[in-house]
């Protein structure tokens, strides 16, 4: 598996590069390598199906996302993080500490007792045996594991609900008073 | 635990009703006082009559019993058992020296509630409480009766009934408890009901002043008691009285005079003995009645009940009885000298009567208790009969007190005279008045039982009794009415400042016609007055023999026969009827009598005029540290430690406030951080313990 | 040399320990969702190695459902910033201390 090394040194590097660059856009930008070299890595784990959900929501959707609302602010060429920082002094030997620990655990993890089980069967992608497989992953997904399925459909349809609460009007529609009108515009936002 | 129980045990619903009526009529009257008005009095005097009558039924019960003691057990269920259905479970007990010493309850029992293992309260009836029990409800039902035409006109007419019944309820609780604690409970309530009743103008200072003195005064002598149950409970593990004499023979020398000495702390308190008397003659404030039943005949006698109901102790401790004679000899002296020096009526009769308890508790604290209590019913006639005269007096005079501002009264008031003069011929002891057998046994029993120095002191304190007591009578009654006389011609300048409380004692001041419910009472009195002191010769001894048995007899060694110490104290009392002849009610001495009373005034004896400066003296020793030790609180404890402590707790609560709020930054990334923070703990937990 | 799944579940100790810190490093709140989205992928990364690690596809059925969480808490994230955008024109978090104690 030699493709992992380079694979962690991108990801690492684009990592970096998104928490520190001075505009969002950069961000995005490395995060969308990050992301892509992420789904490669997911290929490396015979997790195929993954590594394409990967790119389809988070490139795809997700950081397309990111970028209309850059644009939206119109701040993705402004530099932020300008002004003093009102975080207490207090809170850095927290922030030390938490990187101890979580060195700690890297560390210790490196060290568990893993136990890599050969896979069944490696075969054509398609056959429901193969591990990692799309008919493998589809056959768990809408048989044993029906139920956590049906939460993902509730968590996306309140996040929408949500959104189009918050950011569909100028004003929070809670401080409206007339109901029916409320209901009306949430009808509207969401044939849109 | 074996109970020693003090007479027959049984049922006695009337002396249940004796004891509780007084009570049922002042809930009754505080309740429904303002309803009834000046049906009040009726009602409270009608329901000391019903309690004194419920008593009499009892006398042969309570008598006729000779000289048992009875034990029971409680282990099973305490001392509940009450009623004759359990007298068949008790054993007579005859072993030896409890005998005799329980011998002096033989009574009868009322077993009421136990409310712990081992510790009851029951009625005790015997013989030295019956007398008690009759003198309060009797002298409380002709003073009540008094007390209706005294009272007339006055505001809060019910309310003076209802604390007389009250007062009564708690002297009868006194008298009546067979227990040590029952007898503290009613001893606080008499005082508490003293407090009251001295205090009833609540809107005059000095009145006020006056029931707060004595209250504070008594407090101290009810902590003494509490003292003695404690010593016993620790001594004896009871605070009945059965327990406590059955095993007095088992207590050390140094216990006995502890406990002795405690009860008599509040023996002194109550009775008005040197050095905690000073109460008594402020509490003049209150009604005369009211001087006449609780500042006279009864509740100041309240320590001599408790030394003769404790006779098995004192008997059995010499220097106990050498204390109490000589403190009761102090004061008998101490109450006369003083009687000497004042002008105001009631004061003067409030001297005698801490003189004359003086030489009750001269009498019993010697082992004279016969006489003793003799001393106390004699003393209860006619002190009483003296209060309600002077009454009449103060009534009649539209609340004059001074005597200065009488004279000649008399003509204007004949049967006040006579009274009058029988009472003071009575506390005198001109044979054969009620006073003379009771006083001369007091103290020949003083000289019986080898006090001699006792006896000096009774036989003078006589002679000068007998001074003020016709000093009293003379400058009240004879010579010319000085009542529409400036004062200042008879020195009297300040009133406020020479000690006597001018202030009248009551709320409206006019005179008043004497009523007949007036006149009746001080009449029923008389006879008392006349006759009481016969009972000694009609066996008084040895009615109570049973009741003072192992009491110390006299020496028989003595130099002077009965007769011829009758025939000394007479003589003596003659000496001081003389002079007061000469001083006051002599032809000259009446011609010139305003010049003489403003000389008196004027060169009265600074000891005198300030009561040998016990009221300065213990101001100084306890008032003033006392204050002092407020002051010191109230500027240093209170705001330095007590405030101080709240003060740093609330600091410390706001510091540590700052503290938490320095947490909430609103800053999102530095919740997150204390979240992150949150996480790593725990991961950290189960990532290093996933090692081990 | 060798690589087994610890070398992966150190890669995203790693990728999460930085997107902790783009969390808390920085003001911007654009760039905090990010680092937001980094960390749930470090997370996967976990779960799929494990899954992969013991031939078990629950992971991969775990790391489905992070993925729309994230999807759904990026479009909630967006939709305040943009709220609060509008009501106080900016975008420093510092700035938006309303919860100050």
């Amino acid at each position: 598996m030699i493709v992992f090394w380079p694979l962690a040194l991108v990801l690492i590097a684009s990592a970096v590069f998104t928490i520190t660059a001075k505009k969002p856009v950069y961000s995005v930008v490395g995060l969308l390598v990050n992301f892509a070299a992420l789904a490669v890595l997911y290929v490396t784990l015979n997790a195929e199906f993954l590594a394409f959900i990967q790119i389809l929501v988070y490139s795809g959707a997700i950081l397309i996302l990111f970028l209309f609302v850059i644009a939206l602010l119109s701040s993705g060429t402004k530099a932020f993080d300008v002004g003093p920082d009102r975080l207490p002094k207090i809170l850095i030997p927290g922030g030390l500490f938490v990187f101890v620990v979580l060195a700690c655990i890297a560390a210790v993890t490196v060290r568990l007792p893993f136990v890599t089980r050969p896979l069944a069967a490696v075969g054509v992608t398609g056959n429901e045996n193969v591990f990692g497989s799309v008919a493998d992953f589809g056959t768990a997904l809408f048989t044993t594991n029906l139920l956590p399925f049906e939460i993902t459909a509730f968590v996306l349809m309140v996040a929408v609900i949500g959104v189009v609460l918050l950011a569909g009007d100028e004003a929070p529609p809670f401080a409206k008073k007339a109901r029916p009108e409320r209901e009306s515009i949430v009808k509207t936002q969401v044939l849109k | 635990m074996e109970h020693v129980v003090l007479g027959i045990d049984g049922g006695y619903p009337l002396l249940v009703l004796a004891w509780l009526a007084p009570l049922a009529g002042a809930i009754a009257l505080w309740a429904f006082g303002p309803r009834v008005r000046s049906l009040g009095g009726p009602i409270g005097a009608a329901i000391c009559g019903v309690a004194f009558l419920a008593l009499l039924p009892l006398w042969n019960a309570a008598t006729a019993i000779g000289s048992h003691a009875y034990l029971f057990s409680t282990h099973s269920n305490g001392i509940g058992a009450a009623g004759a259905s359990a007298v068949a479970s008790y054993s007579t007990n005859a072993s030896g020296a409890n005998a005799a010493a329980v011998s002096t309850l033989a009574g009868i029992h009322q077993s009421l509630v136990s409310w712990a293992p081992g510790f009851t309260f029951g009625l005790l009836l015997d013989r030295l409480s019956l007398v008690w029990a009759l003198v309060i409800t009797g002298i409380g039902f002709l003073i009540q009766v008094y007390s209706i035409g005294y009272m007339t006109g006055d505001r809060a007419f019910a309310r003076f009934f209802a604390y007389l019944n009250f007062f009564v309820f708690a002297m009868m609780t006194l008298v009546l408890s067979d227990n040590f604690v029952g007898l503290l409970v009613g001893w606080g309530l008499v005082g508490l009901a003293s407090y009251f009743l001295i205090g009833f103008y609540f809107d005059r200072p000095s009145a006020v002043k006056a029931s707060r003195k004595a209250f504070v005064i008594n407090v101290v002598g009810d902590i003494g008691i509490l003292f003695a149950i404690f010593l016993m409970f620790a001594a004896v593990g009871s605070a009945g009285y059965g327990d406590v004499f059955a095993n007095v023979a088992k207590l050390s020398p140094g216990m006995l005079f502890a406990i002795c000495g405690c009860l008599f702390i509040g023996c002194a308190a109550k009775s008005a003995q040197v050095p905690l008397h000073t109460w008594l003659p402020d509490a003049m404030e209150g009604p005369t009645p009211v001087s006449a039943l609780i500042h006279a005949a009864t509740m100041v006698t309240a320590g001599v009940y408790l030394i003769a109901r404790c006779a098995p102790l004192w008997n059995a401790s010499e220097e106990s009885r050498m204390l109490v004679g000589t403190i009761g000899g102090i004061t008998a002296l101490a109450g006369a000298l003083l009687g000497l020096a004042q002008w105001d009526i009631k004061r003067i009769l409030a001297y005698s009567t801490m003189s004359q308890i003086g030489y009750m508790i001269m009498g019993v604290g010697v082992g004279a208790y016969d006489a003793g209590v003799l001393h106390f019913l004699t003393h209860a006639f006619f002190k009483a009969q003296l209060f309600l005269t002077a009454g009449i007096v103060i009534h009649a005079l539209a609340d004059q007190q001074d005597i200065r501002l009488m004279g000649g009264l008399r003509t204007r008031q004949p049967f006040a005279f006579w009274s009058m003069t029988l009472g003071v011929l009575a506390i005198c002891g001109i044979a054969p008045l009620s006073g003379f057998w009771s006083k001369d046994a007091v103290i020949y029993g003083t000289l019986e039982r080898g006090y001699p120095a006792l006896y000096a002191i009774g036989v003078l304190t006589a002679g000068i009794t007998a001074f003020y007591m016709f000093r009293l009578l003379f400058v009240t009654f004879f010579g010319t009415y000085r009542g529409a006389i400036d004062p200042s011609s008879l020195g009297i300048r300040h009133p406020e400042l020479s000690g006597q409380a001018v202030e009248p004692a009551h709320d409206h001041h006019e005179a008043h016609p004497t009523s007949i419910l007036m006149i009746a009472p001080v009449a029923v009195l008389m006879i008392g007055t006349i006759g009481a002191g016969l009972l000694w010769i009609a066996g008084w001894r040895d009615f109570f023999a049973p009741a003072f048995a192992g009491a110390p007899e006299g020496h028989g060694a003595v130099f002077l026969p009965e007769l011829g110490s009758t025939i000394l104290v007479t003589a003596v009392v003659l000496v001081g009827i003389a002079i007061a002849y000469v001083r006051y009610a002599a032809p000259a001495a009446l011609r010139e009598a305003i010049e003489r009373l403003r000389v008196e005034t004027v060169r009265m004896p600074a000891p005198l005029a300030h009561a040998f400066y016990f009221d300065v003296a213990i101001d100084a020793l306890f008032v003033k540290p006392a204050q002092a030790l407020g002051r010191l609180a109230g500027t240093v404890l209170d705001p330095l430690v007590l405030d101080g402590a709240v003060r740093e707790t609330s600091i410390v609560t706001a510091w540590l406030g700052h503290l938490a709020r320095s947490f909430q930054t609103g800053l999102v990334r530095a919740y997150a951080l204390t979240l992150v923070v949150g996480a790593a703990c725990f991961v950290a937990y189960y990532a290093f313990g996933a090692v081990r | 040399m060798l690589v087994g799944p610890e070398q992966y579940i150190a890669l995203s100790a790693v990728m999460f320990s930085l997107g902790v810190a783009g969390v808390i490093l920085r003001r911007n709140p654009l760039i905090m969702l990010m680092s937001i989205e980094l960390m749930f992928n470090a997370a996967n990364l976990a779960l799929v190695t494990f899954a992969r690690a013991w031939a078990n596809n629950v992971g991969h059925i775990f790391a489905f459902l992070v993925i729309t969480v994230a999807a759904a808490e990026a479009a909630i994230g967006l939709a305040i910033v943009v709220v609060v955008f509008r009501k106080t024109a900016t975008v420093d978090v510092d700035e938006i201390a309303l919860l100050k104690g």
